[in-house]
């Protein structure tokens, strides 16, 4: 049977108008959109930074001055503040997060560890301001009132780790920063793990307490040896997010420039203090190019967060 | 095998009306069978039929699952295994299992053995070196490893981790050997090492292994249960099994007229 050259069926000839050239060229702008927004950023704040960076060197990541009215301005102190809230967040998360996530997986019933897991996702979706309302009208309160007083005359006292636990409990500070950030993070810390628990094989499980382990040596023998990159990367991520979390801290962390061992002393973050001093600080100051060069060094702190963690997670997917 | 022989031997594990449940599933019926000692014990019957249930009765795996009973008796040792006083981590030591597929360890070849060992004993090096060459000349892999005890487990073939993971489940000793149609996933040629190895093994250890391939079970097995649906339909040497079986049931099985 013939085939004319213009009947449907015919292999060569124009294509049915132009849509997959067209849809190429959208999916390719918004890729590309991306790269130029991430780009884009970077470039603004190297450049709002140029002042700052041009008038202190690099002495301005170790000048804990911040004084608008000398006109003098260091990052010291909300780095420090940024890097020891986030630590404490950590410390306080990763125990938590692993015993959920070892709980939800290993121990709990099915249709338990369906609805607990449910509520942790949905702890995620809690904007982070209705974190700072509760921290600031519940916890602040609660640590002023009792955590601190009881732990700077019992663990206060111990020398050595005692400096961190002595100090006037004012309830915000670092310690409170800490937690409230720990809670924040938890819910991501918790969601890596139990995806990596999950997909250990349970033949795998299952052998180990065939040769008589108890639960605890298969989680620390076995689970955690195979799942120890993953659960790195996702720590990792948890920590990105607690060094980039801004409403909920700048509520409870007291905002006071101030670098000291006291877990209790009020300090900032990065974050906190562009939060509270960006909005009133002229364009093209000092001050105004020193916030920016602070976000600069935020962005830099967490981006690097980000690439170690993608590595650890990219080592796991594509190694053994 | 002669029946007086099969009588004379005595049972390494007695089952006696045993019935278990999946949530409301009721997967195992009134079950009873000897496991005689010293011998292989094969067990055959179309997929779901309750004979890898049945072996995860024998070492409580099943206790790692909520919504998994168990009711009846299984005597290993004088004492009711399913009973709520075992020491799951001793019975577990006693009654190891060998699963379909293989699974090393995320370790080296030698800790995949040595690991399971120390649960249970305090050994010194050398012993422990002695233990870890032993189990592994017994199912013919230490030629093969020898010279890489410290590589990663998961560098093996199929065929050389199941070996790795018979002699890891030995090492610790038991007295009984589970083996879940341990050799499904793997070539013909280990397939027949691990066969050979069954046989030896039978002197020190008592075997039961839930299979697919008949042949595999007329090779193997001294004694054969044929399951079906939740129940053990015939229980008897294997000779008798698969010249001269009693059941209806089982001659369909075996002569391939159904599962």
């Amino acid at each position: 049977m013939e085939r004319s050259a213009t009947s449907p069926s015919a292999l060569t000839g124009a294509a049915r108008g132009n849509g997959d050239a067209v849809f190429a060229a959208i999916v390719r702008f918004s890729a590309a959109l991306i790269l130029l927004g991430l780009g884009g950023m970077v470039a603004v704040m190297a450049w709002g930074a140029r002042g700052a960076f041009a008038r202190f060197g690099p002495g301005f990541m170790f000048d804990k001055a911040w004084n608008p009215v000398t006109q003098h301005f260091g990052a010291a102190a909300p780095m420090f503040g940024t890097v020891i809230t986030a630590l404490l967040a950590i410390l306080l998360a990763v125990p938590l997060a692993f015993g959920i996530a070892v709980w939800l997986t290993e121990i709990a019933s099915a249709r338990i560890a369906g609805i607990i897991g449910t509520l942790i996702q949905l702890l995620a979706a809690v904007p982070s301001i209705i974190f700072g309302m509760w921290g600031f009208a519940v916890l602040v309160p609660f640590m002023a009132h009792y955590v601190e007083p009881l732990a700077s005359h019992t663990l206060g006292r111990v020398p050595g780790i005692g400096t961190l636990f002595r100090g006037a409990p004012y309830g915000t500070g670092f310690l409170t920063g800490g937690m409230i950030l720990a809670v924040m993070i938890t819910p991501f810390i918790c969601a890596v793990m139990r995806d990596v628990f999950l997909s250990i094989p349970a033949v795998l499980k299952e052998s180990a307490y065939g040769l008589g382990m108890t639960r605890w040596e298969v989680v620390r023998r076995i689970i955690l040896p195979w799942s120890r990159s993953s659960v790195v990367g996702g720590v990792m991520l948890g920590l990105g997010r607690a060094l980039g979390e801004t409403m909920a801290i700048t509520f409870v962390i007291g905002n006071a420039n101030h670098i000291g061992w006291s877990l209790f002393s009020p300090g900032n973050t990065i974050a906190s203090l562009i939060a509270l001093e960006f909005p009133e600080s002229a364009v093209g100051s000092l001050k105004f190019s020193s916030l920016m060069a602070a976000g600069f060094l935020l962005m830099l702190i967490s981006l690097g967060t980000l690439v170690c963690s993608r590595l650890l997670l990219r080592t796991k997917a594509t190694g053994r | 095998m002669t029946v007086a022989q099969h009588d004379a031997m005595p049972a390494a594990i007695s089952v006696r009306n045993l019935d278990f449940y999946y949530g409301a599933h009721h997967a195992l019926k009134d079950i009873s069978i000897d496991f005689p000692q010293g011998q292989v014990t094969g067990m055959i019957g179309p997929s779901g039929c309750g004979k890898s249930t049945l072996l995860r009765v024998l070492n409580r795996m099943y206790d790692l699952y909520p919504g998994q009973r168990a009711t009846g008796e299984v005597i290993f040792d004088g004492c009711n295994i399913i009973g709520p006083k075992v020491n799951l981590n001793v019975l577990r030591s006693r009654v190891g299992m060998v699963f379909q597929k293989p699974t090393p360890f995320p370790m080296s070849i030698y800790d995949n053995i040595a690991f399971g060992v120390r649960l249970h004993e305090r050994l010194d090096r050398a012993a422990m070196e002695a233990r870890v060459e032993d189990v592994l000349r017994r199912v013919a892999l230490w030629p093969e490893v020898r010279d890489r005890l410290r590589d990663s487990a998961a560098a093996l073939s199929g065929g050389q981790q199941q070996r790795l993971c018979i002699a890891r489940t030995i090492a610790t000793r038991p007295e009984v050997v589970l083996l879940d149609e341990p050799t499904s996933a793997l070539d013909p040629v280990s397939t027949a090492r691990i066969e050979e190895l069954l046989d030896e093994l039978k002197a020190d250890f008592t075997i039961a292994i839930v299979t697919h391939n008949l042949q595999q079970a007329a090779r193997c097995a001294d004694q054969v249960a044929f399951f079906y649906m939740g129940e053990v339909v015939e229980v008897d040497s294997a000779d008798r099994m698969f010249t001269t079986p009693r059941e209806k049931r089982t001659q369909d099985y075996i002569t391939g007229r159904f599962g």
